[in-house]
């Protein structure tokens, strides 16, 4: 119970770690300059949609693999293909409300797609990211002399 | 027609490839897999060439612009990782040392895409996918480094040199932010990058907000179907007959009888 309790405070802590300090840079920059927020609400708002759609359907893939140490449920699958729709449906509804999240593009499709895009593209950034954080962490933790337990008995 | 074959179709290969190569635990489909994610990423690598009318193409123009750095990076970082204290399977020093070289090219290398006149254009002005690319990254870099910074404290014990080395990559990417805020590159303004830096915020903080959703989504469609499961069937308690049989060999194993 103890550890429970501890390991979840530490992944607060990790998570607070991980969003305040960024939070806190980006309004210091607002603050230091004149950039105003215009068109970040919308593009916050595509970029959430389009990532619940296509997290969900990478994950229902990732059923396939659960299904293979069960035997080959349906009604998961059918829950993530539900899930996958809703996603689908709730950002055409969005997009089809005139200017609401549609940015420079001429068409819904054209909004989509281009949303599709710039996923992957923030996604292409956060992985390059994470080889430099990983990479330096992985490379410091593998370099450092091996650690010895001494026992009392030593 | 051809944007749907050479991007998007092209796209969906790289993507269900690499899962497939990923998840299965078949030898062959994972080859299969590997294939078809292959060729799906060749095929978003030539879009430039491929569909050059298409706007979609800026993006492989974009991967083809970092896909050097990257390999530098991840390739440097293999190097200095795996010629440290490895059991097997150790690199040489020299392995290190020209690790440590192509991660700072990489380095370089990205940096230079941005002060220097090696930014992606494509076709006449800056890749628009590249200034929503290099701030992100940033940002990302720098959040990540605080997060792992707290992290490693609280796994590890006595790992000062690491959280160092975290709190050096954060302030090195606040520091490339800040100047990419106030100094104009080559190609790049100072107002530019303020502006996509604050939309790459917006990006990150919706793209993990729609994946954390989903993934207590799927979580929840999980537990809702193994809650929903039958209790597997209990045995019946032993007959009298298997209980005689069962202490009838505990005894000879323990009088050490005829077998």
């Amino acid at each position: 119970m103890m550890d429970q309790t501890a390991s979840g405070q530490g992944f607060v802590r990790g998570f607070l770690w991980f969003t305040v300090p960024a939070t806190v840079l980006i309004l210091a920059l607002l603050s230091l300059t004149d950039a105003s927020l215009k068109g970040a609400l919308v593009r916050f708002v595509n970029a959430m949609l389009t990532s619940f759609t296509l997290v969900s359907f990478v994950l229902l893939t990732t059923l396939f693999a659960y299904g293979d140490t069960r035997k080959r449920p349906l009604a998961p699958l059918f829950g993530m293909v539900l899930m996958v729709g809703f996603g689908a449906l709730i950002t055409y509804f969005f997009l089809a409300q005139g200017d609401l999240l549609m940015e420079n593009n001429g068409s819904i499709r054209a909004q989509a797609l281009s949303n599709i895009i710039r996923f992957g593209t923030t996604v292409l950034g956060m992985a390059v990211a994470l080889v430099v954080v990983g990479g330096t962490l992985l490379g410091s933790l593998l370099n450092s002399p091996p650690k010895h337990i001494l026992f009392e008995e030593e | 027609m051809q944007a749907f074959v050479f991007f998007w179709l092209a796209g969906l290969f790289f993507l269900l490839g690499a899962l497939v190569a990923f998840f299965s635990k078949d030898r062959l489909q994972r080859r299969i897999g590997l294939v078809l994610g292959g060729l799906g990423f060749v095929s978003l690598l030539a879009t430039p060439w491929t569909i050059s009318f298409s706007p979609s193409s800026a993006f492989g123009h974009l991967l083809g612009s970092v896909i050097g750095p990257t390999v530098l990076l991840a390739v440097g970082f293999y190097q200095i990782a795996f010629s440290g204290n490895v059991p097997v399977g150790r690199l040489t020093k020299q392995d290190r040392l020209i690790g440590v070289l192509m991660v700072m090219m990489g380095v370089l290398w990205f940096e230079a895409m941005h002060w220097w006149h090696l930014t992606p254009t494509y076709p006449d002005d800056v890749n628009r996918y590249w200034l929503i690319f290099w701030p992100t990254m940033l940002l990302f870099g720098f959040a990540c480094a605080t997060g792992a910074h707290s992290l490693v404290g609280l796994v590890g014990q006595e790992r000062h040199r690491e959280q160092r080395l975290m709190i050096l990559i954060a302030l090195f990417t606040a520091a490339l932010m800040l100047m990419g805020v106030f100094i104009n590159g080559p190609a790049v303004s100072s107002e530019m990058f303020t502006v996509e830096l604050l939309l790459a915020a917006a990006d990150l903080f919706g793209v993990m907000v729609g994946a954390a959703v989903a993934i207590v989504l799927f979580s929840l469609v999980l537990v809702v179907y193994e809650k929903q499961q039958l209790p597997p069937k209990r045995l019946d308690p032993p007959t009298t007959e298997q209980l005689a049989a069962a202490s009838h060999t505990i005894a000879q194993h323990l009088a050490g009888g005829e077998e």
